[in-house]
């Protein structure tokens, strides 16, 4: 899901593979074509969907449907992330749109990894550039060093953001990505809350500028950081890395792994965001009670800037952590 | 110094003299009337227009609310908060907050949609609770399917008092579902001058309710408490 604030140019007339949440970049790059991360636009949309659940599965599907977004052929993670993608990836599918649905394992099963990603590598054509698994790579460690900088007060909350975000498609132009990396520009920010941000990404366009205006620093984007800190050098190896992708995982290797990182990274507290109707907004409690931080749940639907509501809870969170 | 909290439908402010807690209310349009000659420097603000109003400093109603409540019970556990606009519940125990604002049902605006639709003075919803003889099910907790339930409850019979004292009891277990686990609450906002929704709000939640005297002023005094 992403929010660009760089433009890529792209002339290359490769086959663009509309992909609606984590499918690893490492393979449809080597299979010749690029990824496209559906949700890219509709933080900045102001698309309002008649018939939802969730919003950035039902405008993803209006946008496909009405050809708003055009792709040659779709990848729909239908398990193991976004239950609602199921059906919403089946509506873009009846108008027309090649598409394949891909399923996490839910037990971690490698080789249920790996046939799906052998079942995707035929939709995709096969493997034509095997090197881009290194390529990709590469330019991952650039993400988690990144991510490093951002944790220690060198980058902007929302410069980190804007990057991590894309890594799931990498803007479907590694070289030109790998610029826009570069031209990022150091900063010192003075962190006086260091906040981590758990959930799906927030539909407001502007909430990690928001949050950092309320002297909130993000210093861990948790499914960004899924998008950085897998990989492999080949299917095998990837079949193996993408396993522990948290979001497909049972809710108690999930919480394991947060409790590691959000020590790691010492958070002060938790923001817990979730997206109306989406099934993750159930794991709250589960959250609440399993992470011991303060944490602060707010809900999103539609996008847009973020709601003076949203702003309210943010800016009690903060005092709140004043106090304590 | 003062406090002051300019909400969505009220503006408070709060000041103390001789030790003694002192306060002047007026709707929210009015507030420029409350600090009339009062130096922007001295003012401490919170409610929703909290960054509209010459201020000192600016807090968030929901540190206001603590602050104000430990003034009269220092040992608050759990603090509701129920405004013109949406209801807020504070955990002080572990500093957690929720914030009804989606929904018009369990705020102050849902009883002044009430009032309006029997043509009666806000004020007037308590004593006619009081008066009640039955209690009819309300069960909708949409403020305008609520209404629509209440039309047919007038119809099968029951008396409008009947019909307020049943509406109270629905707002009532609307709010209970956002308190959690405690022995006892602090009820504070202008909308709990309502008798009538306090009674069952006390028998809905079976636990003891403690509401400060002037339960209007308690964010205004809050925030001039948050800087001595």
């Amino acid at each position: 899901m992403q929010n660009h604030k760089f433009t890529i140019s792209n002339r290359n007339p490769v086959k663009k593979i509309g992909i609606t949440a984590l499918v690893p970049p490492e393979l449809i790059f080597s299979c010749g074509v690029a990824p496209f991360d559906v949700n890219n636009v509709i933080p900045a949309s102001k698309k309002y969907p008649g018939n939802k659940l969730c919003a950035w599965t039902a405008i993803w599907k209006d946008m496909l449907v009405k050809k708003e977004i055009n792709v040659d052929s779709l990848v729909v993670v239908a398990g193991g992330d976004c239950h609602n993608a199921l059906v919403d990836g089946q509506k873009a599918a009846m108008s027309g749109i090649p598409t394949h649905f891909f399923f996490y394992p839910f037990d971690g099963d490698t080789s249920y990894m790996e046939s799906q990603l052998h079942r995707l590598s035929r939709f995709l054509g096969g493997i034509k550039s095997p090197e881009k698994f290194k390529e990709i790579g590469e330019l991952k460690k650039q993400g988690q060093l990144l991510d490093k900088k951002r944790c220690n007060g060198k980058l902007s909350s929302s410069d980190a953001f804007s990057i991590l975000i894309s890594f799931s498609d990498l803007a479907g132009d590694p070289a030109g990505f790998s610029r826009a990396i570069s031209a990022l520009e150091e900063k010192d920010i003075d962190i006086r809350n260091r906040v981590a941000l758990i959930g799906v990404p927030p539909i407001f366009h502007d909430f990690h500028e928001t949050a950092q205006s309320l002297d909130l620093q993000i210093v861990f984007d948790e499914l960004p950081y899924e998008f950085i800190r897998h990989g492999g050098g080949d299917v095998q190896e990837i079949a193996r890395d993408y396993c522990d992708y948290t979001f497909a995982r049972p809710l108690e290797f999930r919480i394991d792994f947060l409790k590691k990182e959000l020590k790691r990274r010492r958070v002060d507290g938790v923001i817990h965001y979730t997206q109306f109707a989406c099934h993750h907004m159930l794991e709250d409690e589960v959250l609440r009670e399993k992470l011991d931080y303060p944490l602060l749940t707010i809900q999103g639907d539609l996008p847009g800037n973020t709601p003076q509501q949203v702003k309210l809870r943010l800016e009690a969170f903060r005092e709140m952590l004043d106090r304590i | 110094m003062i406090g002051l909290d300019v909400g969505s439908t009220a503006a408070k402010m709060v000041w103390i003299e001789n030790g003694d807690v002192k306060f002047r209310i007026t709707s929210t349009h009015n507030w420029k009337e409350l600090v009339e000659g009062i130096d922007g420097d001295d003012i401490i603000s919170t409610g929703y227009f909290r960054k509209s109003v010459p201020h000192r400093a600016s807090l968030t109603e929901l540190t206001a609310a603590i602050y104000g409540v430990r003034h009269y019970f220092p040992d608050a556990q759990v603090i509701v908060d129920i405004g013109g606009q949406d209801t807020k519940v504070i955990d002080v125990r572990n500093n957690n907050f929720v914030i009804n604002d989606k929904c018009s049902a369990g705020t102050g605006a849902f009883l002044e949609f009430v009032a309006n639709y029997f043509r009666i003075e806000l004020n007037e919803l308590g004593s006619m609770h009081a008066i009640a003889k039955r209690v009819p099910d309300i069960n909708n907790t949409c403020g305008v399917f609520a209404l629509s339930e209440m039309i047919s409850q007038l119809v099968a019979g029951y008396s409008k008092e009947e019909v307020i004292a049943g509406m109270h009891y629905a707002f009532a277990r609307r709010i209970s579902h956002m308190i959690p686990q405690t022995q006892k609450v602090v009820l504070i906002g202008g909308t709990v001058k309502n008798k009538g929704m306090v009674a069952a709000l006390r028998d809905v939640m079976n636990i003891d309710v403690l509401i400060p005297d002037e339960p209007q002023i308690i964010n205004a005094l809050g925030a001039l408490n948050y800087y001595p």
